[in-house]
């Protein structure tokens, strides 16, 4: 990569809009589950991927987990660690996607609370656009965590 | 660098600990249609089967050799026999029964079934979200919700009300097309001992396109 181009890729800037666009897709990814833990516990179900010991605790807790790494991005404090959790939870939204892509199983993506009704082909294509877009915001992720200073955050 | 990386792991599990008790805090303030009981589902969460659920039935409880056309005649009161060449799926719900299942005590009906044990008074209940059935709902239907907090009261006050047997019939319904909550409204009734659950397959969306009676309002 040249010196230019990198320089131009990490400049505060850019971090700057980056990290405070990535904090409020999480704030409102985050709001409707808030709102709603039994309806995003049965879009987890669905996902037929957590035992049902954990799907409760793990709909009433992600969310919120969530919208607390969103605020830490927005408001510029505990990025490494917020972005620590924010790179998890893509990491394991894409593996869940994956899995069900793999296996042939259409889910709806329950990423922003409501559901509609679609058809199983519909909800296929959909989860390869999520995919994506879980990569695209690993790749924001990632370069926020280059350009921010480790001793500063 | 050491201490950053320690500090960033310390922040990172207090993000954590914050994440946990925000969702503590607010799951004790919410209603009950928005709580979640931590332990775990009130119904027994089966996996995602594509086609309709049949389970054993239990034994000693034995099915009455009924035939009739879907549509016609009186209440659908037992399941159709197995096709000939198939072989009903393996126990999901109780796998001590030793026998091979030769009946499904849940069985799926169609809109005209549906419409029938309508009118032959039998129970509805509706499986939806308890705001899905505020906007709309069968008449006279019950709301128990599978997702939230409160079904069990809410199943407790259909049993105290209507009192249903064992072998009553009693039909689930949710939103149709691949919902699922019918059916595990259904594992769980059976769980309880009820063994003539009829799931209207079809589910709301279908009663309302044909013009049946339908209620507003909360339960």
């Amino acid at each position: 990569m040249s010196p230019r181009l990198r320089r131009w890729l990490l400049h505060p800037r850019l971090s700057l809009a980056v990290r405070i666009a990535l904090g409020l897709v999480f704030i409102a990814a985050a709001l409707p589950k808030i709102g709603d833990p039994p309806g995003f516990a049965k879009a987890i179900w669905a996902y037929q991927l957590v035992p049902g010991k954990v799907l409760n605790p793990m709909a009433l807790v992600l969310p919120w987990l969530e919208l607390v790494c969103g605020l830490a991005l927005c408001l510029g404090v505990w990025i490494r660690a917020a972005l620590t959790w924010v790179a998890l939870l893509l990491l394991a939204f894409s593996l869940a996607l994956t899995l069900n892509l793999a296996r042939n199983h259409p889910v709806d993506c329950g990423c922003f609370g409501g559901t509609t009704h679609r058809t199983d082909a519909e909800r296929l294509t959909d989860m390869r656009w999520l995919l994506l877009r879980d990569v695209g915001l690993l790749l924001l992720a990632a370069q926020i965590l280059l350009a921010t200073h480790p001793r500063k955050n | 660098m050491l201490r950053g990386s320690r500090s960033t792991s310390f922040r990172t599990l207090a993000l954590a600990g914050l994440a946990v008790g925000a969702a503590l805090l607010s799951n004790r303030l919410a209603s009950p249609a928005r709580r979640l009981a931590w332990a775990g589902s009130a119904v027994p969460l089966s996996p995602v089967s594509p086609g309709p659920a049949a389970t054993p039935r239990p034994e000693g409880v034995r099915p009455e050799p009924v035939t009739q056309e879907p549509g016609r005649g009186h209440l659908p009161h037992s399941a159709p026999p197995t096709p000939p060449g198939k072989t009903p799926p393996p126990a999901s719900v109780a796998p001590s029964t030793p026998e091979p299942p030769s009946f499904s005590p849940i069985r799926e009906i169609s809109s005209a079934e549906a419409w029938q044990a309508f009118h032959y008074g039998t129970p509805f209940l509706d499986a939806r979200r308890g705001s899905e059935f505020a906007e709309g709902h069968i008449a006279g239907a019950w709301s128990t919700p599978v997702w939230e907090s409160d079904l069990d009261d809410r199943l407790l006050s259909f049993k105290a009300a209507r009192r249903p047997g064992s072998e009553d019939p009693i039909v689930i319904y949710c939103s149709g097309g691949d919902c699922r909550d019918s059916h595990l409204l259904a594992e769980k009734l059976l769980g309880e001992g009820y063994f003539h659950i009829l799931i209207f397959r079809d589910g709301f969306p279908a009663w309302v396109a044909q013009g049946r009676p339908v209620e507003k309002g909360r339960p």
